[in-house]
């Protein structure tokens, strides 16, 4: 398997403060990798860049074989790479129904001004997003509350919300930022199965993480930042084992590592 | 002044001279946006009030010039506290947009203008010159004496500001507010009554301004919306809701119109076309203005 | 059910200004009225424009200079290069909305009261440019303006020349309100199209709108364009019917009214500016009576309308069934 995404050699500096420093690895295609480290580790700031909602300093991403460092985020969007946000981000005032349906845009066949004048094709493209909605959706368990307005839903569904907006932008690779952040024990494995879900569609997933548990039962392969560096990177056998982890994570102030 | 033997001295000297009236105008204007993040689109009428007042005091009853600009300031200081306490302070509280807070500005202005036409009609005024003669270096550099003395009792109201806002408690006050509204609240700062100290000495600033003006160019009512417009162009050059923006603003106007004038005074009005435009490209490179903060 | 209702209000609206409105004007003789009305129907197609701009979360005050602009290109292709009057409508259309474009790339960036602040600059310096500008006329204005001539179409004449005509006001009455039913038609399929929800998107949230693809600075730039063509449309038959234009003509108090007619309608309805438009332009029109006092009592009812409503007439529990046409 090819190597769908790399990151190579991204640093990134804000003034004097370095947030990253030289990071390199890929993704493989229809893997899941785990980017894991501390608080303050630097994940944030290295998912921002990859999804390009943030300058590099220097280094780049290269999305097959492609640079997509730098470009507009719109377009990285557009060439597959998609991220969701850490907050719960949505678009409050549409129904969840809407707010999956819009995510949609990606995919349409037609302009807007086919869209405005009703042409034939623009129908056809609203039914086939009003379908997928609909798929994506019971995928994630929102069925039933598809009529609600995504303001008023509880963190848990809005997170699948988040992760369904995702979907509907048919991405090759999905970008999640923290995930399982906040949940309980059923709440994490639920969501568990569900990245597995989307990575069994055929999306590889890239997911920025501090919940251990769940980044050792899910992941491939793990990537480990402390203080903008990579110090590891392998599987999560590999990654339990390995001294400098134990050492960075122990040395701050995070809870149990899971081991 | 014609434009066949104007020196580079005198050009930068009369945009000095242009400079401190407009920063003294900006910085009362971005301290509002500063405070409360309102556009005070009555700026311009403010500095007009300010005027008449000086006007009424100094020459229709002939007291002395200085005696004016003071109740020019502390008229003007007052009817900013009540506009902010009575009018600004409520809609702000219960509207959900900025923009309601903009009309509400937009409103006070236009209620100013009716004011001031009704009380002054359209003539424009004039006062006696406080001081005669000119200031002649060798035919490079002319500048009447009552220009400079202004432009001294200008550049003594800035300082003084300045360093008001940076010594005194209510300054000190004001400045954490206009940082950061919820740290300077946790911090004790009462937000309501440093708004409204805010907005006073705002429209005391364009009061003085406008006060001081009269003695050199007059007022009439009609210069509220024009004087407005520029004060938001100084602001938007060097940066809202920073004093040092403001200063830099006021004098880059001020500079732009005093060579504008005289280097495109065949063509009139153009020299404000040309520093829209170029404030324009200036912004979409730089759209925080030269010192401001990114926007909000 | 609703569609019914709905269908009804509509065709009883049509009827209204159609119909009964100039048979009422007949009647009465009020004959002054048809330039009320026909001032009402152009200044709400301006104020729909600034509507959209609001719409990608713009506070826009500078429809005033597009208007201006438009007028000022209809003027000058009628009385210095004969172009027919109709075509010009279009054009001026369009020249607003690219002049809109070049203007918009660098300054749609900025949000909020900067934006705002550089749009009220913008109406000020379509007036310097106005005066200075030798095609215009500078301060003497573009006079004696002719009235529309025919419009025809191989050979038919579809419009007469309006200076045939008995009833020169009625003419520019439907000329205006027909103008303003399809550009309201416009906006609501527009609102209602995908380009709505995609601008709805932006309103709510821009990072998200951007990682599912939608282009933030086309669409803005495209709203915006949109919004001074119907500016300049507006501002081009003002011209026709005034039969003049002079740098004055649209000024920053006018740039205001279109964002008060828009905010008094209600920001998040489509009719907003309609009805918006009506109740200030008819409380200015009232208020002439008092003469003097009239800027003074505007200005005063104003300052209380934005304390007692500051979210607008239609946001008030009496609108609550114009709800859905959001």
């Amino acid at each position: 398997m090819s190597a769908l995404l790399e990151v190579k050699n991204i640093t990134k500096k804000f003034g004097g403060l370095t947030a990253n420093k030289d990071i390199s690895f890929t993704v493989q295609e229809k893997e899941i990798l785990s980017v894991i480290g501390p608080n303050g580790a630097g994940k944030s700031t290295l998912f921002k860049m990859i999804s390009s909602f943030l300058r590099t300093t220097s280094g780049e991403v290269l999305f097959k074989g492609e640079r997509i460092s730098n470009l507009a985020p719109h377009i990285v969007a557009r060439k597959g790479v998609v991220r969701t946000f850490q907050e719960t981000t949505i678009f409050k005032s549409m129904t969840v129904r809407e707010n999956v349906v819009i995510a949609h845009h990606l995919r349409s066949k037609t302009n807007l001004f086919g869209f405005y004048v009703g042409s034939r094709r623009a129908h056809a493209d609203e039914a086939e997003f009003r379908r997928s909605a609909d798929e994506i959706l019971g995928f994630l368990n929102l069925g039933e509350i598809s009529g609600e307005l995504a303001s008023n839903l509880p963190q848990g569904h809005l997170r699948a919300l988040g992760i369904a907006i995702g979907l509907a932008t048919d991405p090759t690779i999905l970008l999640l930022d923290e995930p399982f952040a906040g949940m309980n024990h059923d709440e994490t494995m639920r969501t568990v199965e569900l990245v597995s879900g989307v990575r069994d569609r055929g999306v590889t997933v890239l997911l920025v993480e501090h919940d251990m548990p769940a980044v050792m039962k899910i992941s491939d392969r793990i990537v480990v930042l402390n203080f903008g560096e990579k110090i590891a990177e392998g599987t999560p056998q590999q990654i339990q084992q390995n001294e400098q982890v134990i050492e960075a994570y122990l040395g701050s102030e995070d809870d149990s590592i899971g081991l | 002044m014609s434009s066949e033997n104007i020196f580079m001295e005198q050009v930068l000297v009369n945009g000095l001279y242009l400079g401190m009236q407009y920063a003294l105008i900006a910085l009362g204007l971005t301290l509002i946006f500063a405070l409360m993040n309102v556009l005070n689109f009555a700026h311009g009428q403010l500095y007009v009030v300010g005027g008449f007042i000086t006007y009424i005091i100094y020459g229709k009853l002939g007291l002395p010039f200085f005696v004016a600009i003071v109740a020019s300031g502390v008229t003007l200081g007052l009817v900013g506290a009540v506009i902010e306490k009575y009018l600004f302070r409520p809609v702000i509280r219960k509207s959900v947009r900025e923009e309601s807070t903009m009309l509400l500005a937009a409103a006070i202005a236009f209620f100013l203008d009716a004011v001031i036409l009704l009380l002054f009609g359209e003539k424009q005024r004039g006062v006696p010159k406080i001081l005669d003669g000119v200031m002649n270096l060798d035919f490079v550099v002319i500048m009447p004496y009552d220009r400079i003395l202004i432009a001294a009792l200008a550049g003594s109201s800035i300082v003084a500001f300045i360093l008001f806002m940076q010594y005194s408690k209510p300054g000190r006050a004001m400045r954490a507010l206009a940082q950061d509204r919820i740290a300077a609240q946790l911090m004790g700062v009462n937000v309501d009554r440093y708004s409204m100290i805010g907005f006073a000495l705002g429209a005391m600033l364009a009061g003085v301004a406008g006060g001081l003006l009269v003695s050199i160019v007059g007022v009439n009512s009609g210069i509220g919306g024009p004087v407005s417009i520029k004060a938001f162009m100084m602001v938007m050059i060097g940066g809202a809701g920073v004093i040092s923006g403001a200063i830099a603003g006021g004098f880059i106007l001020g500079m732009l119109e005093s060579i504008g004038l005289t280097v495109l005074v065949a063509y009139g009005d153009l020299t404000y076309l040309v520093i829209f435009v170029s404030l324009m490209i200036f912004l979409s490179i730089r759209p925080q203005g030269l010192m401001g903060k990114p926007w909000g | 059910m609703l569609l019914t209702s709905r269908f009804l209000a509509v065709v009883i609206f049509f009827i209204s200004i159609f119909v009964l409105v100039p048979w009422l004007i007949e009647v009465s003789g009020r004959w002054d009225f048809y330039y009320t009305l026909t001032s009402v129907a152009l200044l709400s197609i301006a104020s729909a424009g600034v509507w959209l701009t609001f719409y990608i979360g713009r506070i826009n005050i500078g429809q005033g200079a597009y208007a201006l602009a438009g007028g000022y290109l209809s003027a000058v292709l009628v009385t210095q290069y004969e172009v027919s009057f109709w075509l010009t409508i279009p054009l001026a259309g369009l020249f607003c909305a690219l002049l809109s474009v070049l203007i918009g790339l660098p300054i749609l960036r900025l949000k909020g009261v900067y934006f705002a602040m550089i749009t009220l600059v913008l109406t000020e310096v379509a007036k310097l440019t106005a005066l200075a500008l030798p095609i215009t006329n500078g301060a003497r204005g573009i006079v004696s303006i002719p009235l529309p001539g025919e419009l025809s179409v191989f050979g038919m004449t579809i419009i007469p020349d309006f200076s045939t005509l008995e009833n020169v006001k009625l003419a520019f009455y439907y000329l205006a309100v027909t103008l303003m039913v399809i550009c309201f038609a416009g906006m609501y399929r527009l609102v209602n199209s995908r380009m709505g929800h995609l601008c709805r998107s932006l309103q709510q949230n821009e990072e998200l709108a951007s990682s599912i693809g939608v282009n933030i600075t086309t669409l803005r730039i495209t709203a915006y364009a949109i919004s001074s063509f119907l500016g300049g449309v507006g501002g081009s038959i003002f011209v026709a019917i005034s039969q003049s234009i002079y740098p004055t003509s649209f000024q920053v108090a006018d740039s205001i009214n279109f964002m008060l007619n828009v905010f008094v309608g209600g920001l998040g309805y489509v009719f907003g500016p309609m009805l918006g438009t009506v109740v200030i332009y008819f409380g200015w029109d009232l208020l002439f009576q008092t003469g003097k006092f009239q800027l003074l009592i505007y200005s005063s009812i104003l300052i209380l309308l934005m304390l007692t409503v500051p979210n607008g007439l239609l946001s008030l529990r009496l609108f609550k069934w114009n709800k859905e046409k959001k």
